[in-house]
């Protein structure tokens, strides 16, 4: 075990700190952001009134911030929950059928997506249906799709492969009873880690895809969109950069730590 | 010439007197050192890819005309007010009537040593006014030229146009993109062979153009030895300019004036006001149907705020009339402001107060989408609903032809009867306003037919005006054209763009 | 072995000719077409129509299918809608600058993060490991195009030690200005290095906890061989699946490093021909850059069959 994992409670406590922190302003924020909201200032201004400036239109960033996590963990969390979704069946009923055909008529079709290099399909995506999240969202988890497949159904192999599985049906267990009462449960840790991680690389990758212009629209208040909207100014108001930049690293360093813990954990 | 022009009629309109002050020495007057020669001189433009192109009479953006303009000249180009200047030409005149136009040509080299003559001028139109072409950006403009009966006349020295309807415009026209006299015989647009101060080298399409001085130039070698024209987004050129890595960025934003303030490396060479920013007002459908709804949004919009928040305060405050500081542009008309209260009673009036309108822009520039929203708030202020929605930006000038109720608008510069004659005629091909009325139109011809100029420079003035009291045009600014220019270069002056003193390197040098 | 990497190659044949459909669909379904958009701010509605007709944009898409698809298989990508230069060309170059890139980057990427994660592995739970891990979690949770704006910020404009685009330079300069790679690969490697040298810790973590590594060690296999021999290959195993992944990464990063720095890569190329809806080009780039995806997945998968072969025991 590692240094670190010897005081889980320290570590683990940091890890979801992290975690909660933009989870609770994106869950909140937009609640309070009309209360904290000051009205409009000069673009680019540091203080005066904005704890966190303004924009390039004079918005406060304290403000955008608030509006702006719905879209920018949302958008990765819808995508990664609908991967999840259609993958994680296909995965599992792969892993479970004792027919091999079915297993590749299940399997193949899934692989040939894999393959796709997920910013090129955004590119497409993204211009061609610009300023709709819900297209970002599904090409996102559409992406998704073939990755947890693969996973869902190799870890589902494993633990079937695995000396408890092999006990179960030595003792007579039902296939069914294998299945749900014991790979199931082997699986989700490793599926709840894997979708950790890829909610953090969805963040990214649609963070990326609205700082290339290709996701909302430039006024939104997302926080990619407000990186990418302030960048000029990063040496004149850094706050408009660095303050949603900070929230995005929080998030994704947290949800990384907590998979982590999760993977150790099990070892 | 001139005795032939006096018998038929002929008026001189310009000539050498007015026009000669742009170049040489003057130009390089007013700057304290003596240029210096030699050196490279590297430019970056917003680029457009693929789309770029070497072939002057083609659709273009401004990388592109500004490469044009380094290896090509035009017979006429445009002064800072718009006004039209002899470049090739030296002077021209024409008839009572304006239909008949007669142009003097300057003994000029192209860069393959053939003397410029009027069969190239000729061979020039012709390219331009090709049916096959669809991507002849002024063939729209100078098909009012009836080819076949413009002919050379002075032996060659000089080329008489005629023209199927009177235009006293003629030498904006020519002087508008897309103009450029290239050598009788051009067919491979990769293989550019003009007149103008450099000499082509190479091109890579998105990329980047060198090319060399011209040392037979008609106006005198360029200053700098090798010119090249790049091509880069926003960010590219702001860092590249800052670094040292070109010396001349075009188009930046206020946001970058402010970053280099105070930055030794590079400077801002400002043109004020020089291009219009707006929204377009459908007329040919509710509500703007209603002259009175479109005068309430006139007055809903908040311009000082949309100046100074949009443009950064980099930028004059419109007054629903394009062209301000151009020839033409009316004066002493009153600033418009805003009236909240008058615009509620008018859209009650109107009866548009309870219906959503839908205001379609897109990515195009920071400017459109910031400015919709902006005056989707400022319009909620007098209780009426404005709709923002997105389209795709690579088609949204012919999309928003056929889409939405309020449109985003913006121009560059260019001289005022072009800016309305292809934008405000019944059918004109970018008719965002959708102002189809035949009594403008005609008010607009007997303008631009005018041969005397203080009576067209009235019958402007109230085309004008009728447009912008009834008219379908919320021009609410007119942004400050900012370029960023190494300190190392000189001579580079402030000038509209698509003007001649715009992108021109041949007068500046390095320090 | 052979059988599986036959099998394996035959798949991706199949896979290549899916995705070339796939690909066709996704650029029919974009809105607008090249006629449209090249006419943009000076549009007439007349123009774009003789454009279209000109470009053949008007016939069914089934025809249009059929001629791209021949055209495809007897090896002619085309020409491009913009320019009507040969799609080849455009693709080569944009292609070649881009190979360079990520070459360069793959060359330094792969033995740097093994050595890191081995080092990380071996002395899992100490100061060095716990120290790197924590820097590498960071790292990891930059998004590139973040670590792109700082990096130009600091290290170009700043301290102006490298240059801060490849504006007037192409792959061609870069013998004599070699300062032009730093920065973008930088970048590149920041996030990937992290990604890897995670997985190679792990694979090798679980390679020393492995029955036949403590046997090993109990027979007293001297460390130096220990390591080498039975460590090393099968501490590569997660690293090598992950390496499709890395591969993705990679290409996501590169759109961003070549947007940041004008890199006149394919990623450029792509979007550019995206925005102007030149379909040949677009189909021809994403197709070759699918392609050297699922060559990447081939041989992730053969080298992984390789060096750890599994048995599928549920059956």
């Amino acid at each position: 075990m590692t240094g670190l994992a010897r005081r889980p409670s320290f570590g683990t406590a940091t890890a979801a700190l992290l975690v909660a922190v933009p989870l609770a302003i994106a869950v909140l924020g937009p609640l309070l952001a009309d209360a904290v909201t000051p009205p409009d200032g000069a673009p680019y201004t540091v203080g005066d009134g904005h704890p966190l400036g303004t924009d390039r239109l004079g918005r406060d960033v304290l403000g955008l911030l608030l509006r702006g996590g719905p879209s920018a963990l949302g958008v990765a969390c819808c995508a990664v929950a609908l991967g999840y979704l259609a993958g994680a069946p296909l995965g599992l009923a792969a892993a479970s059928t004792r027919h091999r055909w079915l297993d590749e008529l299940l399997m193949r079709p899934v692989e040939i997506l894999l393959p796709i290099p997920s910013l090129l399909v955004i590119s497409v995506v993204g211009v061609g249906w610009r300023g709709h999240p819900e297209a970002i969202a599904l090409a996102v988890g559409a992406l998704n799709v073939p990755a947890v497949a693969r996973l869902v159904r190799a870890a589902a192999l494993d633990a079937a492969s695995g000396p408890v599985a092999e006990a179960m049906r030595m003792q007579g267990e039902s296939r069914a009873r294998v299945l749900f009462g014991y790979v199931g449960r082997a699986v989700l840790p490793v599926a709840a880690a894997d979708a950790g991680t890829r909610v953090g690389m969805a963040v990214f990758t649609v963070a990326a895809a609205n700082f290339l212009g290709l996701g909302l629209e430039p006024t939104s208040p997302d926080w990619g969109v407000t990186i990418a909207g302030s960048r000029e100014a990063l040496l004149v108001q850094p706050w408009a950069v660095g303050a949603p930049a900070a929230l995005l690293v929080m998030f994704t360093v947290g949800l990384n730590l907590l998979s982590d813990r999760l993977l150790r954990s099990r070892r | 010439m001139r005795g032939e022009s006096t018998r038929r009629g002929f008026l001189g309109l310009a000539g050498g007197a007015a026009g000669a002050v742009l170049l040489g020495s003057c130009a390089k007057g007013g700057e304290t050192k003596r240029p210096r020669k030699g050196g490279t001189v590297r430019a970056v433009f917003p680029g457009a890819g693929a789309k770029e192109t070497l072939d002057p009479h083609a659709q273009r953006q401004f990388v592109d005309i500004a490469r044009h303009k380094a290896v090509f000249d035009k017979l006429v180009e445009l002064n800072g007010t718009l006004h039209p200047v002899p470049r090739l030409a030296t002077r021209w005149e024409t008839n009572a009537e304006a239909t008949v136009w007669r142009f003097e040509l300057r003994d000029a080299a192209f860069h393959d040593g053939h003397r410029l003559d009027a069969d190239d001028v000729l061979y020039s139109l012709a390219r331009i006014l090709d049916p096959d072409a669809a991507d002849h950006k002024a063939k729209s403009s100078l098909s009012i030229i009836d080819l076949r009966r413009s002919r050379a006349i002075s032996g060659g020295r000089g080329v008489e146009l005629v023209l199927k309807r009177p235009n006293a415009e003629l030498p904006s026209l020519l002087a508008m993109t897309g103009t450029a006299v290239v050598r009788r015989g051009y067919r491979d647009p990769s293989r550019p062979v003009g007149t103008g101060p450099f000499q082509f080298r190479s091109f890579t399409a998105g990329r980047t153009f060198i090319a060399r001085r011209f040392d037979d130039h008609w106006a005198g070698p360029p200053h700098v030895d090798e010119l090249r024209i790049l091509s880069a987004e926003t960010e590219a050129r702001g860092n590249a300019v800052q670094a040292g890595e070109v010396e001349y960025a075009h188009e930046m934003s206020p946001t970058f004036a402010r970053v280099v303030r105070g930055n030794s490396k590079v400077r801002i060479v400002a043109t004020p006001g020089s291009g219009a920013e707006g929204f377009a007002l459908k007329t040919d459908r509710p509500p703007f149907d209603d002259p009175d709804a479109a005068m309430a949004m006139k007055l809903l919009a908040d311009r000082e705020k949309l100046v100074n928040t949009v443009l950064g305060g980099k930028g004059e405050l419109g007054n629903d009339i394009f062209g301000r500081g151009f020839e033409y542009y009316p004066e002493n008309v009153p600033q418009r402001g805003r009236d909240v209260e008058e615009a509620r009673r008018l859209l009650r009036k109107s009866g548009a107060l309870n219906k959503e309108i839908t205001f379609y822009t897109a990515t195009i520039a920071d400017t459109f989408v910031d400015s919709a929203h902006m005056f989707a708030e400022q319009a909620a202020e007098a209780g009426l609903r404005i709709k923002v929605t997105t389209g795709p930006p690579e088609s949204y000038f012919t999309d928003m032809l056929k889409t939405g109720t309020i449109g985003s608008h913006r121009s560059g510069a260019m001289p005022i009867p072009t800016y309305l004659s292809e934008r405000f005629l019944s059918d004109s091909p970018q008719n965002a306003t959708a102002w189809h009325r035949p009594d403008f139109d005609e008010q607009f011809v007997k303008a631009q037919s005018e041969t005397d100029e203080k009576k067209r420079t009235e019958l402007y003035r109230d085309v004008q005006l009728h447009l912008r009291d009834t008219g379908g045009l919320v021009l609410w600014g007119h942004p400050d054209w900012l370029n960023a220019v190494s300190t190392k270069l000189h001579g580079v002056k402030p000038a509209p763009p698509n003007t001649l003193e715009w992108a021109r390197f041949d007068t500046v040098w390095l320090g | 072995m052979a059988r599986h990497a036959l099998r394996r190659v035959s798949l991706a044949v199949v896979q290549l000719a899916a995705l070339a459909i796939l690909i066709f669909l996704l650029t029919a379904l974009l809105p607008g077409d090249a006629a449209e958009v090249a006419f943009n701010e000076q549009a007439s509605l007349e123009q774009v129509a003789q454009l279209r007709t000109q470009l053949g944009l008007d016939r069914p898409l089934a025809d249009r299918f059929a001629d791209w698809a021949g055209a495809l298989l007897s090896g002619d990508l085309g020409t491009s809608l913009i320019g009507g230069e040969p799609v080849g060309g455009i693709v080569a170059r944009s292609l070649a600058t881009t190979a360079l890139l990520a070459c360069v980057t793959a060359v330094l990427l792969v033995p740097l993060s093994l050595v890191l994660g081995l080092v990380m592995g071996l002395r899992e739970g100490g100061r060095l490991d716990r120290a790197l891990s924590a820097v590498m979690l960071a790292l990891n949770s930059v998004p590139d195009f973040v670590l792109a704006l700082v990096a130009v910020a600091v290290f170009a404009l700043r301290l102006g030690w490298f240059p801060s685009t490849w504006l007037d330079a192409g792959a061609a300069d870069l013998l004599t200005r070699p300062g032009l790679l730093v920065l973008p690969v930088a970048v590149l490697l920041a996030r990937t290095v992290c990604l890897l040298a995670r997985q190679f810790r792990a694979g090798t973590i679980a390679a020393l906890h492995a029955d036949y590594v403590v046997q090993a060690r109990r027979l007293g296999v001297p460390r130096g061989r220990l390591v080498l021999r039975h460590v090393l290959p099968n501490a590569a195993v997660p690293g090598v699946q992950e390496l499709a992944r890395t591969g993705d990464q990679l290409l996501g990063g590169v759109l961003i490093v070549e947007a940041v720095f004008a890199i006149p890569g394919s990623a450029t190329a792509l979007v550019d021909a995206v925005q102007g809806r030149d379909v040949p080009v677009v189909q021809a780039l994403t197709l070759l850059l699918a392609a050297v995806a699922l060559a990447f997945n081939v041989a992730a998968d053969l080298v992984s069959h390789r060096l750890a072969p599994r048995t599928e025991v549920l059956r």
